[in-house]
C-alpha cells in the first residue's frame, strides 16, 4: 500500500519543461560555421561574410513576414509572387517618383498582404489555397506590367546604391533588414498584436470565445508577411539591377524552411523572431558554405535537404506540439 | 455456468494529473447479463469503460476476460476479446453505406481477390441488421439514417466483430445511448438489448435512473472513483440509489454557505434575459440575476441549460429574445460582443476552449486586458502586466512555479483558477460557469468554491451549471430546473434552508 501511495505521489509531481529552447539552433549554427571554416578558411573572410550578409538579408526579411503567418497556424505561399511584383514595381516607381518609390513599393506589398488576409478570413478559404491562388495572380500582374525582365535605368542607380552599398563595411541591405527584424521583434514580444497572434496560434477557439477579433488580427499577420516579402523583393531587385516575374519563385519554400529550421512549428502558437533570424542565417550560411568548400553544385540541393531535415529534427520543440502534420 | 464471469476487474487504480479518477474499483460482468453502471459525472464511469476497451491504461489492477488475465491496450485488441463500445458520439463514417461501415477494416474476412465481394457483404449485413431489428437496406448511406438506426448499425458492427473473433459471449458497452434518442426509439433499443442478452452481456450507462432500473439485472454505483454499491435490480429502490450517487447529507460548510449573499429585492438586477428562444433547443425563457447572486441551472443533458448559456455568450445565435444589462438593452451576436459588454464564460472543455496550453500562465491571465496595459507607444507595459498577473495569482491562490510556466504542466484545479483570473482581470459583470469543477479533485474543488463565493461577494452575477446537483444546490441562491428545453421549476436555495437533491430530480426526469 505504501509503495502504491508513493507511486501516486510520483505521478502527481509535474515535470517542468523549459520554455522555448532557442539555444539549439544557435549551437547548430556555430557548429556548421565551424565545419565550413575548417573546410575553407576564406569562408570567414570579410568578402564572403558580406556575401552571406546579403543573401541572409533577403531570406531573413521574407522569413520574418512568413513567421507571423506560420505563428497563427496558417501559411503564405504568395510571398514569391509578392517579391516578383515588388521587384518590377520598385524599379518602375523609382524611375518615376525617385526616392518615393520606396514607400510606394512597400504600400503595394502591404496591400498584397491585405488582399491575402481579406480573402482568407472573409471568404473563409484556407490560407494554403488563398495564397497559392493569389501568388499566381501576383506573378500574372507582374507579367502584365512587363513581359520581359526590366533592367534598372542609369538614373535610379543612386537609389539602388543605398541598398547595395555599405556603411562601415556593413551592407545597406543588412542594416535595413536589421531594422525590420528589430521592429518585428518588438511587435512579436511587446505589442498587443504579437500576444494575440500567439494566442490565436495556440488555441483559436479559446481566442474566439474570449472575444478576440480573429479576422482583424489574422489580416495584420498577412500584412506583416506582405511587407517582409516587399523588403526582400526590394533588396533582391537592387542586387540584380533588374526585376522579373520569376524573381521570387524560390523564396516561397525557402522562407518556410527557414522559419521551421529556426524552431517554429507549422501548427502555430510557438516560435519567435529570434528563432527565425537564426533559421534564416542557418539557411544562408549553409547555401554559401557548400559553394565555398566546393560541394558539387548538382549535389547541393540534396545536402540542403538533408541538413533541413536534420536541423528540424533537432530544433523543433516537440514537447509543445501535439500534432505534427 | 449461470454466473460465469466474462469480465472481472479488481483493484483498478487510475489517476490523471491532479485527479485520482479510479480508486480500488472492482467491476464484474456475468454471462448474459445487463449491468447498469451509474454515478455522477466525473465518478469514473467513462474512465473505467475506456480501460476495458483499451483506450486508457490502468495504473494498477487486474483485468480478467473469460477467466484469463489480459492486457488490452487498444480497441482492436478489445474487439478480438469480444468487448466493444457504443460511444456517446457516433463512430461511424457518415458518407459510407451501412454495409461498408459494418465491415470496415475487416473486409479481408471475406475471401476476395481485388474487388470487394459486394453481394456477400450485403447478405451478411442483412442478417446482422435483422438481429438488431433494423429494416433499412444495407446499401443506405449512414447520414440518411436516424441517430437510433445509426446506433443499431454500430451494435451490428460490434456483433460482427465478436463473431469473427469467435467469442461466445461478447460484452457490449452502451455509454449513455439514450441521450440522443426519442422515447419510442429508447423502447426499441431496450427491446433489442433484452433480445441480445441471450447471446451477449451489456454494460448500460445512463443518468436516467428509471431506464437503468427498467433494463438492468444488476446495478453498480460509482462515486468519486470508488465503488459505493452493487445491487440486484430488485434489492434497491430508486430513491436509495439517488442518495448513493449524490452522496450523503451535505457536509455543513462544504459550499461555504455562510458566505452566500442573499439577494434582497432592492438589489440591482445585473442581467435580464427576456423571452429568449432557440428553436429545437429551448422554449422562450425569461430570468434575471442580481448583483452577487449565483443562479444555478439544472437539468439532464439535452435539457437546454447549456444552450441557454451559449446563447447569452453569443457562441450560438439565439432565434429570438432580448438581453438587458443593468437595465440597458444589448445585442449579442458573438462572444466578442458579450465580452465587450462584460460577460465572461468559463467553458466546460477547459483544455480546448479555455486556455492556451502551450503558452505561459502570464499570457493566459492577461490575454483580455492587454489593451489596458499599453503605453503611449502602443507597447505592453511588462512591469504592470507582471504586477497584475502576480496579484491575481496571489488573490486566487494559483499554485504555479512561476508566471512563465507553460499552463499545460499545471494541475486541473489551478488551470481552472487561471481561467477565473482571466475573467476577474477583465472585471466582467456577469460570469457563466459551465461545469467549473469538472475533472477536478475534492481539494481543488473546495478552492474553486471559495473563489466563486469571492467573485459573488465582489458583486458579480454568476450563472452556474454544475457537475452535481449537490454542488448546484450548495452554491446557488436560486435554481432553475429544465427539462426538454422548458423551465420546469424555480427553486429557492436560501442560506440554511437548502432543498435536497431529490426535490430537484423530480423536475428533471
Amino acid at each position: 500500500m505504501k509503495k502504491e501511495e508513493k507511486n501516486q505521489r510520483k505521478k502527481e509531481s509535474y515535470s517542468f519543461k523549459k520554455l522555448p529552447i532557442i539555444y539549439l539552433p544557435i549551437i547548430l549554427l556555430f557548429v556548421i560555421i565551424l565545419v565550413f571554416y575548417i573546410g575553407n578558411q576564406s569562408f570567414l573572410s570579410l568578402y564572403n561574410l558580406k556575401t552571406i550578409g546579403n543573401t541572409a538579408s533577403i531570406i531573413l526579411s521574407v522569413s520574418l513576414g512568413q513567421f507571423f503567418v506560420l505563428l497563427i497556424g496558417s501559411i503564405d505561399l504568395s510571398v514569391g509572387g509578392i517579391m516578383s511584383l515588388v521587384s518590377v514595381v520598385y524599379l518602375i516607381t523609382l524611375g518615376k517618383f525617385g526616392i518615393f518609390g520606396f514607400p510606394i513599393t512597400l504600400i503595394i506589398a502591404g496591400l498584397a498582404g491585405l488582399v491575402n488576409g481579406i480573402i482568407y478570413t472573409k471568404f473563409k478559404i484556407p490560407s494554403f489555397i488563398t495564397t497559392l491562388a493569389t501568388g499566381g495572380i501576383f506573378v500574372s500582374i507582374t507579367y502584365l506590367i512587363s513581359k520581359a525582365p526590366i533592367a534598372a535605368s542609369f538614373s535610379i542607380m543612386k537609389y539602388l546604391e543605398i541598398i547595395n552599398g555599405s556603411i562601415l563595411n556593413i551592407n545597406g541591405s543588412l542594416i535595413i533588414v536589421t531594422l525590420l527584424a528589430f521592429l518585428y521583434f518588438i511587435i512579436q514580444k511587446y505589442s498587443y498584436l504579437g500576444r494575440i497572434l500567439f494566442s490565436i496560434g495556440s488555441n483559436e477557439k479559446m481566442s474566439w470565445m474570449s472575444g478576440i477579433d480573429l479576422d482583424k488580427m489574422k489580416i495584420y499577420a498577412f500584412i506583416l508577411s506582405g511587407l517582409g516579402s516587399g523588403i526582400s523583393g526590394i533588396i533582391l531587385a537592387s542586387n540584380l539591377y533588374s526585376g522579373s516575374a520569376i524573381l521570387g519563385e524560390f523564396y516561397v519554400l525557402e522562407s518556410i524552411a527557414a522559419v521551421v529550421v529556426g524552431g517554429t512549428a507549422l501548427s502555430g502558437g510557438c516560435g519567435s523572431v529570434l528563432n527565425t533570424i537564426v533559421g534564416a542565417l542557418l539557411m544562408s550560411v549553409i547555401k554559401n558554405g557548400m559553394t565555398v568548400i566546393g560541394i558539387n553544385v548538382y549535389a547541393q540541393q540534396a545536402f540542403l535537404g538533408v541538413i533541413i531535415i536534420g536541423a528540424v529534427a533537432i530544433t523543433l520543440d516537440r514537447g509543445k506540439v501535439i500534432v505534427v502534420k | 455456468m449461470e454466473n460465469k464471469k466474462i469480465i472481472e476487474m479488481k483493484k483498478i487504480y487510475k489517476s490523471f494529473p491532479g485527479v485520482k479518477a479510479l480508486k480500488n474499483v472492482e467491476f464484474n460482468v456475468n454471462k448474459n447479463e445487463i449491468v447498469g453502471l451509474v454515478g455522477e459525472n466525473g465518478a469514473g464511469k467513462s474512465t473505467l469503460m475506456k480501460i476495458i476497451i483499451g483506450l486508457y491504461k490502468e495504473d494498477s489492477g487486474i483485468i480478467k476476460i473469460n477467466g484469463k488475465e489480459s492486457k488490452i491496450r487498444n480497441p482492436k485488441k478489445a474487439a478480438e476479446n469480444g468487448v466493444g463500445m457504443l460511444f456517446q458520439e457516433s463512430s461511424l463514417i457518415y458518407n459510407f453505406t451501412i454495409a461498408e461501415n459494418i465491415f470496415l477494416c475487416h473486409e479481408h474476412e471475406f475471401n476476395y481477390r481485388f474487388f470487394l465481394p459486394k453481394k456477400e457483404m450485403l447478405e451478411e449485413s442483412k442478417k446482422l441488421l435483422e438481429k438488431v431489428g433494423l429494416t433499412a437496406y444495407p446499401d443506405t448511406i449512414i447520414s440518411n439514417l436516424s441517430r437510433s438506426s445509426q446506433q443499431m448499425v454500430e451494435i451490428a458492427r460490434l456483433l460482427w466483430l465478436s463473431k469473427i473473433s469467435s467469442v461466445g459471449n461478447p460484452v457490449l458497452i452502451f455509454d449513455e445511448p439514450t441521450t440522443v434518442l426519442l422515447s419510442e426509439e429508447i423502447e426499441q433499443l431496450f427491446k433489442i438489448s433484452k433480445n441480445l442478452k441471450k447471446e451477449a452481456s451489456i454494460i448500460f450507462i445512463s443518468h436516467r435512473l428509471d431506464e437503468v432500473f427498467n433494463l438492468s439485472d444488476r446495478i453498480v454505483v460509482l462515486k468519486d472513483g470508488e465503488n459505493v454499491g452493487n445491487f440486484g435490480v430488485n434489492d434497491i429502490k430508486q430513491e436509495n440509489l439517488e442518495q448513493l450517487m449524490v452522496g450523503h447529507e451535505l457536509a455543513r460548510d462544504h459550499f461555504l454557505e455562510k458566505d452566500q449573499i442573499e439577494s434582497d429585492s432592492d438589489k440591482e438586477e445585473v442581467i435580464q434575459i427576456i423571452k429568449m428562444e432557440k428553436k429545437g433547443k429551448f422554449k422562450p425563457i425569461s430570468f434575471s440575476i442580481k448583483k452577487g447572486e449565483i443562479l444555478g441551472l439544472s437539468g439532464a443533458s439535452g435539457s437546454g441549460k447549456e444552450e441557454i448559456c451559449k446563447c447569452i455568450m453569443g457562441i450560438t445565435k439565439k432565434d429570438r429574445g432580448k438581453l438587458k444589462l443593468t437595465g440597458k438593452e444589448i445585442e449579442i451576436n458573438s462572444p466578442r460582443d458579450a465580452v465587450q459588454y462584460g460577460i465572461g464564460y468559463v467553458p466546460i472543455d477547459r483544455r480546448n476552449e479555455g486556455l492556451s496550453l502551450q503558452l505561459d500562465v502570464l499570457s493566459n491571465i492577461t490575454l483580455l486586458v492587454l489593451e489596458r496595459l499599453l503605453n503611449r507607444f502602443r507597447i505592453i507595459n511588462l512591469k504592470e502586466e507582471k504586477k497584475l498577473a502576480l496579484n491575481l495569482v496571489k488573490e486566487l491562490f494559483i499554485k504555479t512555479p512561476s508566471l512563465y510556466t507553460a499552463v499545460s504542466t499545471i494541475s486541473g484545479g489551478n488551470q481552472q483558477k487561471i481561467i477565473l483570473a482571466k475573467w476577474l482581470a477583465k472585471n466582467v459583470k456577469v460570469l457563466i460557469l459551465n461545469h467549473p469543477t469538472r475533472g477536478i479533485d475534492v481539494g481543488s474543488k473546495q478552492e474553486i468554491y471559495k473563489r466563486i463565493r469571492q467573485l459573488a461577494k465582489g458583486g458579480m452575477a454568476i450563472i452556474l451549471i454544475s457537475d452535481t446537483l449537490e454542488e448546484n444546490i450548495g452554491l446557488s441562491n436560486r435554481i432553475l430546473v429544465f427539462r426538454d428545453g422548458k423551465q420546469k421549476a424555480e427553486i429557492e436555495c436560501k442560506k440554511g434552508s437548502k432543498p435536497i437533491p431529490a426535490d430537484i430530480i423530480g423536475y428533471m426526469i
